[in-house]
């Protein structure tokens, strides 16, 4: 199948630090890929690759058979993809609803969409004029994601998304996050292996800023010596 | 009733704070007559408000950017140079738009360029190469054209037509047109204009130039078609028409502007002293503080630098001395009917003055300018909450790469905000210009007094900045009295009198103060 995005031998440097020295990757239209690999690994640095927020030195991003990797990281969004960062990072001194409204890009964004954001986060719905410095960590969690939802996007890039919430919390996002899969492809960085294997179809594993190893979900939950060498804390 | 003690909690400090302030102020006005506290406390507001207009644009710039543009206050004292000119001197004013404006259409054409550039397939040498070849031919375009063109300007140096003379003249309500000053001769006037025009766009070239060098490649291999930018273009042809309009009906046009009602001429004169300031702001933003993003100290030694530089400038084009700017007539009555004892007298004469409680107020000064400061600081707030652009601008502050991810270009709306803060401090400038006269080192003392409020208030936040330079105006202007009036202290025999060097003293107290008890100031946010 035509790969969405697709990274070739990604190179990255922040500062002097030779963070992805060679990330390639592949994912599907219409699908889920979990990045996995321990902390410090390069896996949020690969997404900010992606979206020229740490522009690649090296290598080639691919989205939709354009090379991207020159680009500004505006253009390289408003092409359509979708930013989860970790870590919650919402804007604190903005309302829900402004939260929402600045990832408009065209004009009615948020109210063609806004169905679907509280369906899948009612809860919201409710906080709607709360300032995102008052709301828990999962609802900020849930804000990150439906902030990434309002504009049209074809690919979803979600770091960390159950990262220190609670077991309930984790579910409901997993169910969010499933929904959303059924119409948009996702690069999802995960720490937590079980939520991985729930959600994504495949994955890839980055070590010390290079991709070792992909495959299918399933073969890896059936390889316990992949995951204890890659996965597990050392 | 947990809720109202948990907001008690958590700004405990701050309300302790400001209760002890209030209580300072309290104290402060029980020594005074009603009169003297009630001038000192309008003339507090509006050192504070002149304050607030630069410190606003500083904290937002800050805020946004985290760049300490130390070059604030000399864009305040250009301002005030800028609006004393259009409204003392409106026809040097009208001799200075033609090339001005020539010279805009030309850069105004960057865009143009942008779209083009990458449609001529230059090599990668010859891409490096021509921007530094057309920006020195372009300084030597305009440095052999535009002295050619000939304003009719004062001389610091005369003093039949020195600024001291034309700001005296004017406060009296003479505004005599000068004898205009042609092209010397032996000197063609198109090749002046062409030369300024072609100069213009050399520059323009190499700017288009320099901004592509960063992005070495993208336009070779994209081939995408950029459709051209009519917008920039159109704006480019209309700058060249109105200058060349302006060029050639020069004499009428100065007749007009100088037969203009003073009190328009002074609104003129304030929206071309912000437009320069956000003029030079953006062309500062874009041409110095961009390539310098990632290095702070470099950011502080080219905004230092910057602002030496624009001191000798202006004493180059104005001179060395002091000079008055006149109020405009509005509140500039006097004679019968003044000093004002009620509104309607204010609105019938004019007054300059306004008796209150047996002390007299100046108009301009202790009731306009506060004014002034508060339709401001609403105005900008509405534009903070309200809008898109204060949304992002607000977005941004904490987490600018966050805001271009969702698809917004931040860099513009970095430009945008710099170019408003210092459009901001520029407009300071002349709305202060009649209180505080005209002299180089205006920017550096103001410059100060920001920092200082900006420490006490909170250095990004937009009410902090209010808050602290309201704070620094009060009490400078108390301590200020009170080196009139004395103050009994039980263990001295004679009043305290603070000297004016104490004035400045008292400001850097009350920020040490306040930092050893709230290191991130009055409203900032803690980290």
């Amino acid at each position: 199948m035509e790969p969405l995005l697709e990274l070739q031998e990604v190179q990255t440097f922040i500062g002097q630090f030779h963070i992805l020295q060679g990330v390639s990757l592949s994912v599907p239209t219409g699908t889920v890929v979990a990045l996995l690999g321990r902390n410090g690994a390069g896996k949020t640095t690969t997404l900010k690759s992606i979206l020229g927020l740490t522009p690649p030195r090296q290598g080639k991003v691919i989205l939709n058979r354009r090379e991207i990797q020159h680009e500004r990281s505006y253009d390289i969004a408003a092409t359509g993809i979708g930013y989860v960062p970790e870590h919650r990072a919402i804007f604190r001194d903005l309302t829900v609803e402004e939260n929402l409204k600045i990832a408009e890009r065209k004009k009615g964004d948020l109210n063609r969409k806004e169905a679907l954001i509280f369906e899948l986060f009612p809860d919201l719905y409710r906080l709607i004029h709360l300032r995102g410095n008052h709301l828990s960590g999962g609802q900020q969690q849930m804000l990150a994601i439906a902030r990434a939802l309002v504009a049209d996007n074809q690919l979803l890039l979600i770091d960390e998304p159950t990262e220190g919430l609670a077991p309930v919390l984790i579910e409901q996002l997993i169910e969010a996050i499933r929904q959303l899969s059924a119409e948009t492809t996702v690069l999802l960085v995960e720490q937590n292996f079980i939520v991985a294997t729930h959600l994504a179809e495949s994955y890839v594993i980055i070590e010390e800023g290079r991709s070792v190893k992909h495959g299918s979900m399933k073969d890896l939950v059936k390889d316990p010596d992949t995951v204890r060498r890659y996965l597990e804390a050392a | 009733m947990t809720k109202t003690f948990q907001i008690w909690r958590r700004n405990r400090t701050l309300w302790i704070t400001l209760a002890i302030l209030i209580f300072l102020f309290g104290a402060a006005i029980r020594g005074m007559e009603t009169k003297d506290w009630v001038i000192t406390l309008l003339r507090g507001l509006s050192v504070g408000a002149i304050t607030f207009l630069v410190a606003s644009g500083f904290s937002l710039i800050f805020g946004l950017m985290d760049v300490l543009n130390m070059a604030h206050g000399t864009f305040f004292m250009i301002g005030a140079y800028v609006g004393w000119t259009v409204f003392v001197r409106p026809d040097t004013f009208i001799d200075i738009l033609p090339p001005v404006l020539i010279a805009g259409a030309g850069v105004a054409l960057v865009p143009l360029w942008n779209a083009l550039l990458p449609r001529l397939k230059l090599g990668i040498r010859a891409a490096k190469v021509w921007p530094w070849l057309s920006l020195p031919a372009s300084g030597v375009l305009l440095v052999m054209a535009l002295p050619h063109y000939p304003i009719t300007k004062w001389d610091p140096g005369d003093f039949a037509n020195s600024p001291v003379q034309n700001a005296f003249e004017a406060s009296q309500g003479i505004l005599t047109l000068k004898q205009p000053l042609g092209f010397e001769p032996g000197v063609s006037p198109f090749l002046v204009i062409g030369g300024i025009l072609l100069g213009s766009l050399l520059l323009g070239l190499s700017i288009a130039g320099f901004s592509k060098r960063g992005q070495a490649g993208v336009a070779a291999g994209s081939g995408e078609d950029v459709g051209i930018p009519l917008k920039a273009s159109l704006l480019s042809l209309g700058l060249l028409g109105l200058g060349l309009l302006i060029f050639l009906f020069n004499d009428p046009i100065s007749g007009i502007v100088v037969a203009l009602d003073r009190n328009w001429l002074f609104i003129l004169a304030g929206i071309v002293a912000m437009l320069t300031g956000v003029l030079l702001g953006a062309m500062m933003e874009i041409t110095l503080i961009r390539p310098l993003y990632e290095r702070t100290i470099y950011q502080i030694m080219l905004t230092l630098g910057l602002s030496v530089i624009g001191v000798e400038f202006v004493r180059a084009i104005w001179g060395r001395q002091e000079f008055t700017m006149p109020r405009p007539p509005i509140f500039d009555g006097t004679g019968a009917g003044c000093p004002a004892e009620s509104l309607a007298d204010l609105i019938q004469y004019h007054c300059s003055t306004i008796s209150v409680f047996g002390g007299r107020v100046r108009t301009y000064n202790e009731v306009f300018v506060p004014i002034l400061g508060v339709i401001v600081l609403i105005v900008v707030w509405l534009l903070l909450q309200r809008t898109k652009l204060g949304m992002i601008i607000r977005a941004g502050v904490q987490d600018s790469d966050m805001v271009e991810a969702l698809g917004i270009n931040v860099r513009r709306v970095f430009t945008l905000v710099f170019a408003m803060g210092v459009g901001l401090a520029s407009l300071g400038g002349l709305i202060g210009a009649p209180s505080t006269g005209l002299t180089t080192n205006l920017g550096l003392s103001l410059l100060i007094n920001v920092l200082i409020a900006l420490a006490v208030g909170g250095l990004t936040s937009y009410p902090g900045a209010a808050l602290g330079s309201l704070i620094v105006g009060l009490l400078q202007q108390f301590i200020i009295k009170y080196g009139q009036l004395g103050i009994n202290l039980p263990f001295l025999d004679e009043p305290f009198k603070p000297t004016p060097p104490l004035v400045p003293a008292t400001t850097v107290l009350l920020m040490v103060v306040i930092l050893l008890v709230m290191p991130q100031g009055l409203l900032g946010r803690r980290e």
